[in-house]
Order: structure tokens, then sequence, then C-alpha cells
């Protein structure tokens, strides 16, 4: 056959607006920032087996002095147990991306699901979805994740799923707003009395058209899902493991050490500093993501 | 000295890749208590010719050219003389009076709001109070109207505020831009009396913008045709529809055909060479039927949408359904579409009732087909003609090569060669195309009946015969039957077998539409086709005298 299948054009054209999206991405410069910073950040959190030592991390094994100053064999210094931070705050960025992006993508699902089902069903369904919604809203998600976290077993995997459960309903609420008017479109009650059945109108028209909104959304959440992991860690409800740091239980660590006390700046700013610099380049990915989305938002 | 005069108007918009050159070296003169209309399709540059004569256009278009007003170029004006004259020398009354009114203040304080803004002393608001009473009244409107919100009003009792606010200063030239477009045919002839009189009484100079040559025609002495920019055709209204010269004055006057003349009957305005079909298939057996279906809303007190209608829709037949806006007469398509549930009463279809379930209305709606108004918004922008085409095919599990079904509907919806189509993105495609794209989409399922709000409503009067000319040739190629919603008669005229009118809910009379349009028995029919503009200028004092009676 001469002519390419619709399929293939089809992705043909998702590719051709991908690339144009790319190149109005690109003209945005803290975006890029945002995303390079990124990119070496992941890298360095992936290839940290490869690159270094993860003996390093146990205390016995430790080789530094208590709390000594950088150096050039520790370049950051060290903590109490002699172990290097800057080993330390490596390793961390493991954890801390890896919470951030998995309790993100559990609270962007949930949300997601909940808001569409709410605003394509509406009525009851709509009634009883949005008022557990509010409940979850109105509860000080902190206090929730802290009361999950102590009835389950400490570990990663809680701090997951208490952030994931309790951070919802915010995209939720957006998810339902973009889908009552992408419901309110005329092609819609066209696809319904083509005799598409609910199914098909939520995949084939509501979900693709609320996906980009739902992208950038979780761009922006992962920022604070990270923060709300370094806050519940700092707390001392993450992994207990001491091979498993995270910059939120770094920061613990060094507040428990007196770090402060000891002038030991080198024990408490680098984990800060990563939150500050991770946080910051996700939301200006998002943010970048969001004009390209989003022509309105463009300057000029 | 001509109230306005445009010499050589030019205006562009700079765009990010390219520039649109709108309006295109157009001189025109208006003088003190002279109607002018200027007709024209959509992106003519007509809405922009009357906004230049305010320098209300956005900071991407450059003006070139004259536009002296009272004399005075309006195109030099210092940003200061520009505010004082806006308004007092001439007011606009905007397109669609539902979003250019405020929708959280009084329509009293917004009429003021000039008033005030304007006067060169400190207004004491009692004498404010005293001249909104007094433009009220200009407008037909009781002073106890300016108490109210806009979303309190209709649809003519807005317009009459918008028309009372571009009075409020007492201007030389008011400039309507599409008066009465999202008007029904009633409120339409009071809004246009209330203008002619309006004009004939103080001395106004109006420039009327429609795209309907009939209404601009029933209100302006004048009238100037756009196409594409620039000016094809001025002339006295009389002349102008009666003998007109450029091609595109033909267009648009044969695209609004006069009610009651055979010439128009089944015979829309169709350049195309496929022509139309020679003879009327004579109706076959019931194939939808509605029996005392009544739909009732219980939202903000009981509204009776749908109260008790029997209507018929045999084989082949092309039923038009006419009314006011708020007639029910959409209800009445989304009952039967089944998009509605009624309260009462049943829609049969071949016999048998329609099912309510979700499997069985799957069955049904395979049969029966939907075309909306608005072909942009009934197309998902993100989905190609083909996939919007395959859409049915695919819910469906129709067997066969998809492919080859859906070229045959583009074929049938006379979108050629279907290859070129298939790949298409709905904004690359004209008005007209995309309600081709639509109707396809309900032709590819190979369907018994078609159910067609407004199909034309929203397309420029060329391209309203073309789809007409489509169906009636559907009609006669597939045997398709037809249920056709509508507030324009022209409509009915043109293509339907027969004519159902519906008021508050209810059918008042159905039956042939050479019978119900040319002999009306119901007093509501009657007033419908007594308010229909025509192309016949009328004087100002007999139109008044006509409505009142």
């Amino acid at each position: 056959m001469t002519t390419p299948s619709p399929r293939a054009l089809a992705w043909r054209r998702r590719g051709a607006a991908f690339a144009a999206g790319w190149r109005e991405f690109a003209k945005q410069r803290t975006g890029l920032v945002g995303l390079g910073v990124l990119v070496v950040i992941v890298l360095l959190a992936l290839l940290a087996p490869v690159l270094t030592d993860r003996d390093g991390l146990d205390v016995t094994k430790a080789t530094g002095g208590r709390m000594e100053s950088p150096s050039w064999e520790f370049l950051l210094g060290t903590d109490r147990a002699g172990r290097s931070v800057l080993l330390l705050t490596l390793w961390s960025a493991r954890i801390s991306l890896t919470v951030g992006l998995v309790a993100t993508l559990i609270s962007v699902a949930i949300g997601t699901v909940i808001g569409i089902l709410a605003a394509h069903f509406g009525r009851w369904v709509s009634a009883g979805l949005m008022r557990v919604t509010d409940f979850f809203l109105v509860l000080p998600s902190l206090v929730l994740a802290i009361a999950l976290s102590s009835v389950l077993e400490r570990g990663v995997g809680t701090i997951i799923l208490a952030i994931g459960l309790t951070s919802w309903p915010a995209a939720a609420r957006l998810v339902r707003a973009q889908t009552l008017t992408i419901e309110a479109r005329p092609y819609i009650e066209r696809s319904k009395a083509l005799g598409g059945g609910h199914f098909h109108v939520i995949s084939r028209h509501v979900l693709p058209a609320v996906a980009p909104l739902v992208f950038v959304n979780t761009t922006l959440a992962v920022g604070s899902a990270i923060v709300s992991e370094s806050t519940l860690s700092f707390l001392g409800l993450g992994d207990p493991d001491p091979l498993r740091p995270s910059w939120g239980s770094m920061l613990r660590s060094a507040w428990l050490d007196s770090a402060m006390i000891a002038g030991a700046w080198w024990y408490l700013l680098p984990p800060g500093i990563a939150i500050g610099i991770v946080v910051l380049a996700f939301t200006l990915c998002g943010r970048a993501l969001e004009s390209v989305l989003n022509p309105r938002l463009r300057e000029g | 000295m001509p109230l306005l005069e445009l010499r050589d108007l030019t205006v562009r918009y700079r765009g990010r890749e390219r520039e649109v050159e709108a309006v295109r070296g157009v001189n025109l003169t208006l003088d003190a208590g002279e109607t002018l209309g200027l007709a024209g399709e959509s992106g003519c540059g007509k809405s922009t010719l009357a906004m230049s004569v305010l320098r209300l256009l956005p900071a991407s278009a450059e003006i070139g050219g004259e536009i002296l007003l009272d004399g005075e170029d309006v195109t030099t004006m210092k940003w200061g003389r520009l505010r004082a004259v806006r308004w007092t020398s001439a007011a606009i009354v905007f397109q669609g009076a539902m979003h250019a009114l405020n929708p959280v203040r009084r329509v009293r304080d917004q009429i003021a709001e000039p008033i005030e803004l304007h006067s060169k002393t400190q207004l004491s608001p009692s004498v404010v109070r005293k001249r909104v009473a007094e433009l009220l009244a200009q407008v037909e409107l009781t002073a106890d109207k300016g108490d109210s919100y806009p979303h309190e009003l209709s649809g003519g009792q807005k317009q009459r505020v918008m028309i009372a606010m571009a009075l409020a200063c007492e201007p030389k030239l008011v400039i309507a831009d599409e008066p009465t477009t999202a008007l029904d045919v009633i409120v339409q002839a009071q809004v246009l009396d209330l203008m002619s009189s309006l004009v004939a009484r103080q001395n106004l100079g109006l420039i009327m913008i429609s795209h309907d040559l009939a209404v601009l025609a029933s209100t302006c002495a004048r009238l100037a045709v756009m196409y594409e920019g620039s000016l094809v055709e001025e002339g006295p209204s009389a002349s102008v529809i009666a003998d007109p010269q450029h091609e595109h004055t033909r267009t648009l006057a044969a695209a609004f055909p006069t009610v009651g003349d055979p010439v128009y009957r089944y015979a829309p305005a169709t350049s195309s060479p496929l022509g139309l079909p020679t003879e009327v298939p004579a109706p076959g057996e019931v194939v939808l039927r509605t029996e005392d279906l009544r739909v009732t809303f219980r939202s903000r007190g009981v509204t009776h949408a749908v109260a008790g209608v029997d209507l018929e829709v045999r084989a082949g037949e092309i039923v038009a359904l006419v009314g006011q806006s708020g007639s029910g007469k959409t209800t009445l398509a989304r009952t039967i579409l089944g998009l509605q549930q009624p309260t009462s009463g049943r829609v049969v279809y071949n016999g048998t009732p329609v099912p309510r379930s979700a499997k069985g209305l799957k069955a049904y709606r395979r049969e029966v087909q939907l075309v909306l108004q608005d072909p942009t918004s009934a197309l998902n922008p993100r989905h190609s003609v083909y996939e919007s085409i395959a859409e049915g095919l695919r819910i469906h599990r129709v067997p066969g090569d998809e492919r080859e079904h859906v070229a045959a509907a583009l074929e049938a919806a006379e979108l050629r060669p279907p290859a070129e189509f298939m790949p298409l993105l709905p904004n690359q495609l004209s008005g007209g195309q995309r309600q081709r794209v639509v109707i396809a989409g309900a032709l590819a399922l190979e369907p018994k009946l078609l159910v067609a709000d407004e199909p034309v409503a929203s397309l420029d009067a060329s391209v309203r015969g073309e789809i007409l000319a489509l169906m009636l040739r559907l009609r006669a190629k597939l045997g398709l039957a037809a249920l056709v919603i509508t507030h324009d008669l022209g409509l009915a005229w043109n293509i339907a077998d027969r004519v159902a009118v519906m008021y508050r809910g209810e059918l008042v009379e159905v039956g042939p539409v050479d019978e119900v349009l040319s002999e009306p028995k119901h007093e509501y029919t009657q007033s419908l086709l007594a308010a229909l503009p025509t192309t016949r200028p009328k004087q100002p004092t007999s139109r008044a005298g006509d409505s009142s009676s």
C-alpha cells in the first residue's frame, strides 16, 4: 500500500506535535536550566553505585574522623560517624528522588481517576467522590502521613504510601474541573450519539485532553513530594537503615548530632541545598511545560 | 461635510508568522441621518472596518488611510481626544448582547456609566436617573427594568439595553455589529423596527453590519457588500438586491430564500456541478414516531420543555422542526436520540419502542445519527478527519475494511478525493468542510435517519446552500430520512417536505411545507412568517405599523 495507515499517521502527528512542543520548551531558558540540572542529578543518582563505593555508608567501615571539616579527602567533610557527607548526599538523592517520583505518580493516578469519574458521571457519584476529596483536603496531610507511617512498618514504602495517599485531592479537583470543561464540548455529545459508552468517551476524548494538564501537575507535584519526604524523615518516620539515607534523614541526624552547635555547617547545608535545588529544578521544568501546553501563559 | 468618511482605509494585522490584510483600500462616506448596511461573510473584514472607526482594534492592527469622523481624522487623534470622541460622536452596539453586558451590575448603572464618564460636571444622581429612564423609554423598556441584572432579561431586552447604552451620549453615528444575529425572528423584527424608528426620529447615522442581506435591506437605505477586505458593491438597497452586479453579492442574495417563492422550493443555492435532485421521492413507511412525549426539568422550578409531542418521520422524508429558541426543539431532538430520558411518553423506532438500557440504545444509535450545529466544536480538535469518521465504525465494530468505509463516507459527503482529507485535522478545514466531516461521520454507519440540530446556523451564507443541497442529494441517493431542527423558516422552505412548528413545548402546527408556510393556520406560525425580514425595503413607519397589529 502506498499510503501509510492512519495509525502510523496518528503516531507521526504525535511525533511532530512532540517536536513542536520541544522547540517551544527549548525557547524557555529557565525551563532548560531546570531540565539540565535534573538530568545531571538523576544521572549522578543512578550512577552512584558505579562511581562510589557503598561501603562508605557503613558506620563500621567509616574512615574519616568525627565531624571533620571539608578537606581534599572529604570534599564536604564528615558526619559524626566519620562518613563522607558528599557520599551521603549523593546516595540520599536516590531515595529522595524515588520517593518523590513514586509518591507523585500514586497521588496523580488516584487524583486523575477520581477527578475524571466524578466529572464524567456527575450526580451522586460526583457528590460522593467529592465529599471524600474534601475530607482528605481538610485533613492536615502531615498529621495523616505521620499517623499512617506510625501504624505501618517504617520504611521507604510506607513513606511513599503516606505521601501518595494524602496529596491527591488537589490533583482530583484540578482534573475534575478540566474534565467538566471537556465534557461540555459538543464532540462528547456527538460521540455519545454515535453510540460510544462511558469507557469510549473517557479513553478516547477525556483522557487525551486532560493528559497534558496531568503531566504538568505531576512535574510540579514532585517537588512538594520531595519536601514532604524530607519532612517525614526529619521527624524520624523514614527508613531507619543507615545504608539507605535520604536528605531528610541526613538533616535529622545532623540535628540530633547538634551539628549547628558544633559548627559543622558542612553537615547541615548540603542536604538542605540539595532539596532546594531539586525542587526548584522540578518547578522550573513544570512552569516551562505549562506555558508550552497553555499558549495563553506565553509572554509577548 | 459628511458624518463619516473613509479614505483608502487599510487595516493590517501583524501576526508572528504572517501579516493579514483585513481591510484593503475601502472608500466610504456616510451623511448624517443616513443608514448604511455592510454585508459580507465571516472573515471579510466588516467588523474590523467598523471597529476601526473608533480605533477599537487590538494592538497588532495597523491602520492606513484616513478615517474622518465629523471631519476629524481618528487615526491621528491623541489618546485623550479619542476617549472623548468614543461614545459621544460615535457609539457601537456590540455583537452578542449576552456577553457585552456586565453580569454583576444592574443595567441602570451600566447605561449610566458613559453618561457619567463623559459629563463635564458632576451630575446629581437624580439627573442621571431621569436620563436613564428616558433612554429606556426610547428603547421601549419600562423604567423599572433598569433595576434588573442582565440575566433577568431576555435576549431581545438585553439587545435593547445595548442600544440604550449606545444612545446614552447622543452620538451622531451608531455602529451596530450583527445586532440581531443571536435573536429569534420575532425579536429580531422588533429590534430592527426599533432601530429604524430611532434612526428616523433622531436623525442618526447608522452603519449596520450583518451577513444577512434581508436584515440589512429592511433597515438600511444603502447597502455595501464586502468581500476579502474590499468593497465590491455599493448602492441603494433596492437596486443592490434586485440587480446585484458582483458575483459575491448574488451568492449572498441567493443564500437567503424568500419563503413562499416557488423558485426556492427544494432549491438551496448551490454552485456544485452535481446539481440538485430533480424529483422528490414519495415518503415510505413511518421510521420514527414519538407518542405523547414529555420532558420536564425540575431544577429551579418546573419547566415543561417538551409537553406532549406526537411527531412522525417517514422513510426518505425531510421534516423541519421550527420554533424560537427555548421552544424545546433541541430537547426534543436529544430525547429522540436517547441523550435525554423522557419524563413520560415514548419514542418508537421502526415499530418498537426505543430501549432505555445502554445496550439497546447502542444498537438504536447505529440507525439514527446526529449532526450538530457548530461543526468546529463537534469535532475533537485532536482527532484527524479519518479518526473522527472511524469513531462510529470502531464503536460498533463494523465488519469490513475500516479504510474503505471511511473513504466511502467521505465520498458520500462529497469530500473528494477522500485520501487527501483523511490525515487533516479539523483546524485545517473550512467551516463547510468541517460540517461535511460531521455528516460523513454520521453516514459511515449507514443510518436510516439523520437528526440535524441547526446544521447550517453557524456556517457562512455561501456554504449554507451547499450543505442543504448535499442533504437533498443524500436523501435522493440513499433514501435517508432527516429531522432538521431550525429557527430558520427559509431552510424549511428550501429542503423540507413537512414542517412541524413548535411553541412552548408543543407542536402547534404540522403539515406539508407548502401548506403551512403559504397558508398558516395557527397564530404563532403567522407571527413567525410576518416577522421574516424581506429583501424588499420597507418604510420604517409601515414596519412599525405591521408589528403593532
